[in-house]
Protein backbone atom coordinates (compact mmCIF):
# COMPACT_ATOMS: atom_id res chain seq x y z
CA UNK A 1 0.00 0.00 0.00
CA UNK A 2 1.28 3.27 -0.78
CA UNK A 3 2.41 5.56 2.26
CA UNK A 4 0.11 8.54 1.19
CA UNK A 5 -2.85 6.04 0.93
CA UNK A 6 -2.07 4.26 4.64
CA UNK A 7 -1.97 7.61 6.06
CA UNK A 8 -5.09 8.69 4.87
CA UNK A 9 -6.42 5.54 5.91
CA UNK A 10 -5.38 6.41 9.71
CA UNK A 11 -5.85 9.90 9.48
CA UNK A 12 -10.01 8.32 8.38
CA UNK A 13 -9.84 5.75 11.77
CA UNK A 14 -8.57 1.93 10.18
CA UNK A 15 -7.23 0.59 13.09
CA UNK A 16 -5.29 -2.00 10.84
CA UNK A 17 -3.66 0.99 9.20
CA UNK A 18 -2.46 1.79 12.47
CA UNK A 19 -0.72 -1.44 12.71
CA UNK A 20 0.71 -1.06 9.40
CA UNK A 21 2.10 2.25 9.79
CA UNK A 22 3.17 0.92 13.40
CA UNK A 23 4.84 -2.46 11.44
CA UNK A 24 6.33 -0.66 8.49
CA UNK A 25 8.56 1.57 11.33
CA UNK A 26 8.37 0.38 14.67
CA UNK A 27 12.05 -1.25 14.39
CA UNK A 28 14.06 1.44 13.60
CA UNK A 29 12.33 3.77 15.91
CA UNK A 30 12.70 0.96 18.61
CA UNK A 31 16.50 0.90 17.68
CA UNK A 32 17.20 4.60 18.00
CA UNK A 33 14.83 4.50 21.05
CA UNK A 34 17.26 1.58 22.88
CA UNK A 35 20.41 2.81 21.25
CA UNK A 36 20.08 6.52 22.84
CA UNK A 37 18.21 5.05 26.43
CA UNK A 38 20.56 1.77 26.38
CA UNK A 39 17.82 0.24 28.63
CA UNK A 40 15.51 -1.64 27.45
CA UNK A 41 11.94 -0.98 29.74
CA UNK A 42 13.16 2.94 28.59
CA UNK A 43 13.42 2.09 24.93
CA UNK A 44 9.77 0.34 25.11
CA UNK A 45 8.23 3.61 26.65
CA UNK A 46 9.81 5.83 24.32
CA UNK A 47 8.96 3.77 21.52
CA UNK A 48 5.64 3.55 22.45
CA UNK A 49 5.20 7.18 23.19
CA UNK A 50 6.44 8.18 20.24
CA UNK A 51 4.13 6.43 18.33
CA UNK A 52 1.37 7.62 20.39
CA UNK A 53 2.17 10.99 19.84
CA UNK A 54 2.62 10.09 16.02
CA UNK A 55 -1.21 8.83 15.89
CA UNK A 56 -2.36 11.55 17.54
CA UNK A 57 -0.96 14.21 15.30
CA UNK A 58 -0.65 12.91 12.49
CA UNK A 59 -3.37 15.42 10.99
CA UNK A 60 -0.28 18.07 11.13
CA UNK A 61 2.01 15.94 8.77
CA UNK A 62 2.40 17.94 5.93
CA UNK A 63 4.33 15.24 3.85
CA UNK A 64 7.25 17.98 3.20
CA UNK A 65 9.45 14.93 4.73
CA UNK A 66 9.06 11.04 4.32
CA UNK A 67 6.91 9.99 7.19
CA UNK A 68 9.82 7.99 8.88
CA UNK A 69 12.07 11.53 9.14
CA UNK A 70 9.04 13.14 10.79
CA UNK A 71 8.60 9.73 12.95
CA UNK A 72 12.20 10.09 14.02
CA UNK A 73 12.14 13.92 14.69
CA UNK A 74 9.08 12.88 17.37
CA UNK A 75 11.66 9.92 18.56
CA UNK A 76 14.08 12.14 19.24
CA UNK A 77 12.11 14.41 20.99
CA UNK A 78 10.39 11.66 23.39
CA UNK A 79 14.42 9.99 24.01
CA UNK A 80 15.97 13.37 24.55
CA UNK A 81 13.33 14.67 26.95
CA UNK A 82 12.63 11.48 28.60
CA UNK A 83 16.58 11.02 29.54
CA UNK A 84 16.29 14.06 30.67
CA UNK A 85 13.68 13.41 33.43
CA UNK A 86 15.38 9.87 34.37
CA UNK A 87 19.19 10.93 33.80
CA UNK A 88 19.86 11.01 37.41
CA UNK A 89 18.71 7.58 37.42
CA UNK A 90 20.78 6.16 34.20
CA UNK A 91 23.95 8.10 35.83
CA UNK A 92 23.90 6.22 38.77
CA UNK A 93 22.68 2.94 36.91
CA UNK A 94 25.35 3.23 34.41
CA UNK A 95 28.04 4.64 37.29
CA UNK A 96 27.16 0.86 39.21
CA UNK A 97 27.59 -0.84 36.08
CA UNK A 98 30.66 0.53 35.42
CA UNK A 99 32.13 -0.36 39.29
CA UNK A 100 30.79 -3.92 38.18
CA UNK A 101 32.84 -4.23 35.45
CA UNK A 102 31.62 -6.46 32.54
CA UNK A 103 27.91 -6.63 32.83
CA UNK A 104 25.17 -7.61 31.14
CA UNK A 105 25.05 -11.07 28.80
CA UNK A 106 28.05 -12.98 27.76
CA UNK A 107 30.62 -10.67 26.02
CA UNK A 108 32.31 -10.98 23.24
CA UNK A 109 35.95 -10.59 22.30
CA UNK A 110 38.06 -7.29 24.09
CA UNK A 111 35.55 -6.86 26.85
CA UNK A 112 37.99 -3.98 28.51
CA UNK A 113 37.57 -1.69 25.08
CA UNK A 114 34.04 -2.71 24.99
CA UNK A 115 33.28 -1.21 27.86
CA UNK A 116 35.84 1.33 27.55
CA UNK A 117 34.11 2.49 24.76
CA UNK A 118 30.65 2.53 26.19
CA UNK A 119 31.69 4.81 28.73
CA UNK A 120 33.60 6.72 26.34
CA UNK A 121 30.19 7.69 24.33
CA UNK A 122 28.28 8.03 27.31
CA UNK A 123 30.50 10.21 28.34
CA UNK A 124 30.17 12.62 25.24
CA UNK A 125 28.23 15.33 25.95
CA UNK A 126 24.04 14.90 25.05
CA UNK A 127 24.33 16.70 21.23
CA UNK A 128 27.68 14.75 20.44
CA UNK A 129 25.89 11.35 21.37
CA UNK A 130 22.65 11.89 19.63
CA UNK A 131 24.17 12.46 16.61
CA UNK A 132 27.33 9.78 16.87
CA UNK A 133 24.85 7.47 17.63
CA UNK A 134 22.73 7.96 14.94
CA UNK A 135 25.24 8.66 12.02
CA UNK A 136 28.03 5.90 13.11
CA UNK A 137 25.94 3.31 14.91
CA UNK A 138 22.34 3.38 13.10
CA UNK A 139 23.64 4.97 9.26
CA UNK A 140 20.93 7.89 9.32
CA UNK A 141 22.68 10.71 6.77
CA UNK A 142 23.16 13.86 8.18
CA UNK A 143 19.93 15.63 6.12
CA UNK A 144 17.98 13.15 8.00
CA UNK A 145 19.64 13.95 11.63
CA UNK A 146 19.36 17.47 10.86
CA UNK A 147 15.47 17.43 10.40
CA UNK A 148 15.25 14.94 13.22
CA UNK A 149 16.99 17.10 15.69
CA UNK A 150 15.82 20.44 14.12
CA UNK A 151 19.83 21.53 13.39
CA UNK A 152 21.64 22.40 10.36
CA UNK A 153 22.98 19.60 8.28
CA UNK A 154 26.83 21.44 9.19
CA UNK A 155 25.63 21.66 12.89
CA UNK A 156 25.21 17.44 12.72
CA UNK A 157 28.40 16.91 10.48
CA UNK A 158 30.40 19.05 12.81
CA UNK A 159 29.37 17.03 16.30
CA UNK A 160 29.83 13.90 14.61
CA UNK A 161 33.31 15.03 13.88
CA UNK A 162 33.72 16.41 17.54
CA UNK A 163 32.49 13.58 18.67
CA UNK A 164 34.98 11.23 16.94
CA UNK A 165 37.83 13.34 18.10
CA UNK A 166 36.28 13.16 21.67
CA UNK A 167 36.72 9.46 21.41
CA UNK A 168 39.47 8.86 20.08
CA UNK A 169 41.42 10.83 22.97
CA UNK A 170 38.86 8.71 24.93
CA UNK A 171 40.47 5.45 23.67
CA UNK A 172 44.05 6.76 22.90
CA UNK A 173 45.17 3.41 24.58
CA UNK A 174 43.58 1.25 22.31
CA UNK A 175 45.01 2.76 19.13
CA UNK A 176 46.64 -0.35 17.81
CA UNK A 177 42.97 -1.66 16.99
CA UNK A 178 42.30 0.80 14.43
CA UNK A 179 45.74 1.36 13.29
CA UNK A 180 46.24 -2.09 12.57
CA UNK B 1 47.51 12.81 3.81
CA UNK B 2 49.20 10.03 6.92
CA UNK B 3 46.39 11.78 9.17
CA UNK B 4 43.29 11.61 6.87
CA UNK B 5 43.99 7.97 6.55
CA UNK B 6 44.63 7.28 10.04
CA UNK B 7 41.43 9.32 10.82
CA UNK B 8 39.84 7.38 8.29
CA UNK B 9 40.71 4.47 9.58
CA UNK B 10 39.28 5.22 12.80
CA UNK B 11 36.22 6.26 11.99
CA UNK B 12 35.63 2.91 10.16
CA UNK B 13 37.00 1.28 13.33
CA UNK B 14 34.48 3.69 15.60
CA UNK B 15 31.72 2.12 13.15
CA UNK B 16 32.18 -1.50 13.21
CA UNK B 17 33.13 -1.02 16.97
CA UNK B 18 30.20 0.93 17.92
CA UNK B 19 27.52 -1.67 16.65
CA UNK B 20 28.14 -3.37 20.28
CA UNK B 21 26.88 0.03 22.20
CA UNK B 22 23.71 -0.08 23.67
CA UNK B 23 22.68 -3.11 21.03
CA UNK B 24 18.73 -3.70 21.00
CA UNK B 25 17.24 -7.00 21.45
CA UNK B 26 14.34 -8.06 18.59
CA UNK B 27 11.62 -5.38 18.48
CA UNK B 28 8.90 -6.17 20.96
CA UNK B 29 6.49 -5.29 18.36
CA UNK B 30 2.90 -7.22 20.05
CA UNK B 31 4.01 -6.25 23.31
CA UNK B 32 4.50 -2.60 22.57
CA UNK B 33 1.33 -2.43 20.53
CA UNK B 34 -0.89 -3.97 22.74
CA UNK B 35 0.83 -1.58 25.39
CA UNK B 36 0.42 1.65 22.88
CA UNK B 37 -3.51 0.41 22.19
CA UNK B 38 -4.17 0.21 26.01
CA UNK B 39 -2.68 3.67 26.48
CA UNK B 40 -4.42 5.45 23.80
CA UNK B 41 -7.88 3.92 25.10
CA UNK B 42 -6.89 5.24 28.56
CA UNK B 43 -6.30 8.73 27.38
CA UNK B 44 -8.82 9.33 25.29
CA UNK B 45 -11.22 8.14 28.31
CA UNK B 46 -9.39 10.31 30.19
CA UNK B 47 -10.35 13.00 28.37
CA UNK B 48 -13.55 12.33 28.49
CA UNK B 49 -13.75 12.05 32.03
CA UNK B 50 -11.92 15.44 32.28
CA UNK B 51 -14.67 16.97 30.31
CA UNK B 52 -17.53 15.87 32.39
CA UNK B 53 -19.99 16.58 33.27
CA UNK B 54 -21.44 15.92 29.88
CA UNK B 55 -24.42 17.89 30.85
CA UNK B 56 -23.36 20.73 31.97
CA UNK B 57 -21.15 21.20 28.16
CA UNK B 58 -24.67 20.43 27.01
CA UNK B 59 -26.47 22.75 28.92
CA UNK B 60 -24.51 25.26 28.51
CA UNK B 61 -24.41 25.02 24.20
CA UNK B 62 -27.80 24.61 24.70
CA UNK B 63 -28.39 27.95 26.52
CA UNK B 64 -25.98 29.39 24.16
CA UNK B 65 -28.45 28.09 21.29
CA UNK B 66 -31.50 29.11 22.84
CA UNK B 67 -30.03 32.50 23.75
CA UNK B 68 -28.64 33.33 20.26
CA UNK B 69 -32.52 32.36 19.05
CA UNK B 70 -34.11 34.89 21.92
CA UNK B 71 -31.73 37.87 20.89
CA UNK B 72 -32.28 37.22 16.74
CA UNK B 73 -36.16 37.28 17.18
CA UNK B 74 -36.09 39.97 19.77
CA UNK B 75 -33.79 42.22 17.96
CA UNK B 76 -35.70 41.34 14.57
CA UNK B 77 -39.27 42.61 16.58
CA UNK B 78 -37.39 45.79 17.81
CA UNK B 79 -35.73 46.69 14.63
CA UNK B 80 -38.83 45.67 12.12
CA UNK B 81 -42.21 45.58 14.40
CA UNK B 82 -42.80 42.61 12.40
CA UNK B 83 -43.40 39.22 13.91
CA UNK B 84 -40.45 36.93 15.13
CA UNK B 85 -38.52 34.94 12.05
CA UNK B 86 -38.09 38.43 10.51
CA UNK B 87 -35.01 38.45 8.27
CA UNK B 88 -32.40 40.80 10.43
CA UNK B 89 -29.14 42.29 8.83
CA UNK B 90 -26.07 44.05 10.13
CA UNK B 91 -24.62 43.77 13.24
CA UNK B 92 -27.72 42.15 14.82
CA UNK B 93 -27.28 39.35 12.25
CA UNK B 94 -23.38 39.19 12.98
CA UNK B 95 -23.91 38.66 16.69
CA UNK B 96 -26.35 35.76 16.30
CA UNK B 97 -24.20 34.06 13.77
CA UNK B 98 -21.16 34.53 16.31
CA UNK B 99 -22.93 32.92 19.08
CA UNK B 100 -24.40 29.86 16.77
CA UNK B 101 -20.91 29.68 15.89
CA UNK B 102 -19.18 29.64 19.55
CA UNK B 103 -22.30 26.47 20.27
CA UNK B 104 -21.41 24.95 17.00
CA UNK B 105 -17.61 25.01 17.37
CA UNK B 106 -17.96 24.17 21.40
CA UNK B 107 -20.46 20.50 20.17
CA UNK B 108 -18.41 19.87 17.30
CA UNK B 109 -15.27 19.82 19.53
CA UNK B 110 -17.50 17.75 22.07
CA UNK B 111 -18.88 15.84 20.00
CA UNK B 112 -15.38 14.50 18.01
CA UNK B 113 -13.61 13.65 21.84
CA UNK B 114 -16.49 11.54 22.33
CA UNK B 115 -16.27 9.56 19.15
CA UNK B 116 -13.05 9.14 19.60
CA UNK B 117 -13.18 7.77 22.52
CA UNK B 118 -15.84 5.52 21.66
CA UNK B 119 -13.72 4.44 19.12
CA UNK B 120 -10.52 3.88 21.33
CA UNK B 121 -13.04 1.83 23.57
CA UNK B 122 -14.27 -0.29 20.78
CA UNK B 123 -11.05 -1.53 19.91
CA UNK B 124 -9.41 -1.70 23.72
CA UNK B 125 -12.71 -4.47 23.79
CA UNK B 126 -14.24 -2.43 26.50
CA UNK B 127 -17.70 -1.44 26.79
CA UNK B 128 -18.27 1.72 28.57
CA UNK B 129 -22.18 2.01 29.85
CA UNK B 130 -21.72 5.65 29.90
CA UNK B 131 -21.54 5.78 26.30
CA UNK B 132 -25.27 5.59 25.13
CA UNK B 133 -26.19 8.52 27.86
CA UNK B 134 -23.30 10.59 26.50
CA UNK B 135 -25.20 10.11 22.86
CA UNK B 136 -28.19 11.25 23.96
CA UNK B 137 -26.94 14.67 25.33
CA UNK B 138 -25.36 15.41 22.53
CA UNK B 139 -28.16 14.41 20.45
CA UNK B 140 -30.57 17.00 21.77
CA UNK B 141 -27.84 19.89 21.03
CA UNK B 142 -27.65 18.26 17.56
CA UNK B 143 -30.79 18.90 17.10
CA UNK B 144 -30.92 21.92 18.24
CA UNK B 145 -28.29 22.85 15.86
CA UNK B 146 -30.53 21.43 13.12
CA UNK B 147 -32.86 23.64 13.82
CA UNK B 148 -30.99 26.70 14.18
CA UNK B 149 -29.64 28.85 11.45
CA UNK B 150 -25.99 26.74 11.89
CA UNK B 151 -27.36 24.53 10.02
CA UNK B 152 -27.82 26.89 6.79
CA UNK B 153 -24.61 25.87 5.44
CA UNK B 154 -25.43 22.40 3.47
CA UNK B 155 -21.80 21.12 4.64
CA UNK B 156 -22.76 21.77 8.17
CA UNK B 157 -26.25 20.13 7.67
CA UNK B 158 -25.05 17.00 5.88
CA UNK B 159 -22.40 16.66 8.77
CA UNK B 160 -25.15 17.07 11.69
CA UNK B 161 -27.34 14.37 9.95
CA UNK B 162 -24.53 11.96 9.86
CA UNK B 163 -23.74 12.90 13.52
CA UNK B 164 -27.62 12.41 14.69
CA UNK B 165 -27.91 9.42 12.61
CA UNK B 166 -24.51 8.27 14.51
CA UNK B 167 -25.80 9.38 17.93
CA UNK B 168 -28.81 8.06 18.07
CA UNK B 169 -27.46 4.35 17.48
CA UNK B 170 -24.65 4.71 19.79
CA UNK B 171 -28.05 6.13 22.54
CA UNK B 172 -29.70 2.88 21.28
CA UNK B 173 -27.18 0.12 22.26
CA UNK B 174 -28.20 -2.30 24.70
CA UNK B 175 -25.91 -2.78 27.97
CA UNK B 176 -25.36 -6.14 26.60
CA UNK B 177 -24.30 -5.24 23.19
CA UNK B 178 -23.00 -7.51 20.36
CA UNK B 179 -20.12 -7.12 18.24
CA UNK B 180 -22.51 -6.73 15.05
CA UNK B 181 -24.38 -3.59 17.19
CA UNK B 182 -21.22 -1.69 17.37
CA UNK B 183 -19.43 -2.96 14.10
CA UNK B 184 -22.54 -1.41 12.46
CA UNK B 185 -21.84 1.80 13.62
CA UNK B 186 -18.79 2.16 13.15
CA UNK B 187 -18.78 1.08 9.56
CA UNK B 188 -21.49 3.58 8.84
CA UNK B 189 -19.01 6.27 10.31
CA UNK B 190 -16.10 5.28 8.42
CA UNK B 191 -18.70 4.99 5.06
CA UNK B 192 -19.72 9.10 5.79
CA UNK B 193 -16.21 9.54 6.62
CA UNK B 194 -17.45 10.93 9.70
CA UNK B 195 -14.50 11.38 11.65
CA UNK B 196 -12.25 13.19 9.12
CA UNK B 197 -15.13 15.59 8.30
CA UNK B 198 -15.63 16.24 11.76
CA UNK B 199 -12.34 17.19 12.58
CA UNK B 200 -12.31 19.39 9.09
CA UNK B 201 -14.95 21.16 10.33
CA UNK B 202 -13.59 22.30 13.80
CA UNK B 203 -11.30 25.25 12.85
CA UNK B 204 -7.60 25.18 14.01
CA UNK B 205 -6.95 26.60 17.58
CA UNK B 206 -8.31 26.64 20.94
CA UNK B 207 -12.23 25.59 21.32
CA UNK B 208 -13.86 28.70 22.36
CA UNK B 209 -15.35 28.23 25.61
CA UNK B 210 -18.47 29.30 27.43
CA UNK B 211 -19.37 28.07 30.75
CA UNK B 212 -22.39 28.71 32.77
CA UNK B 213 -21.69 31.11 35.73
CA UNK B 214 -17.96 32.04 34.71
CA UNK B 215 -16.65 35.35 35.43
Amino acid sequence: MDERDLINRVRAGDGFAERALYDAHVDRVYRLAYRLAGDDALAQDFTQETFIRAFEKLDTFRGESALSTWLHAITTTVVLNGLRKVKRFHKRETDLEAADGVTGGPRQAEPDLKVRLRQAIDALPQGYRTVFVMHDIEGFTHEEIGVALGVETGTSKAQLSRARAKLRESLADFAGEWVT
Amino acid sequence: MMFDNDEDKFAEWLQHAGKTYHDPRPTPRDDMWTRIEAERARRAARRVVELRPWARWTLAAAAALVLGIGIGRWTAQQRTGGPAGTPVAGADTSNRDMVYQVAATQYLSRTETFLTGFRADLRAGRADTRFPGQARDLLTTTRLLLDSPAADDPRMRGLLEDLELVLVQISQLPAARQRHDTDLITQGMDQRSVLPKLRSAIPAGPVPVRTQGAT
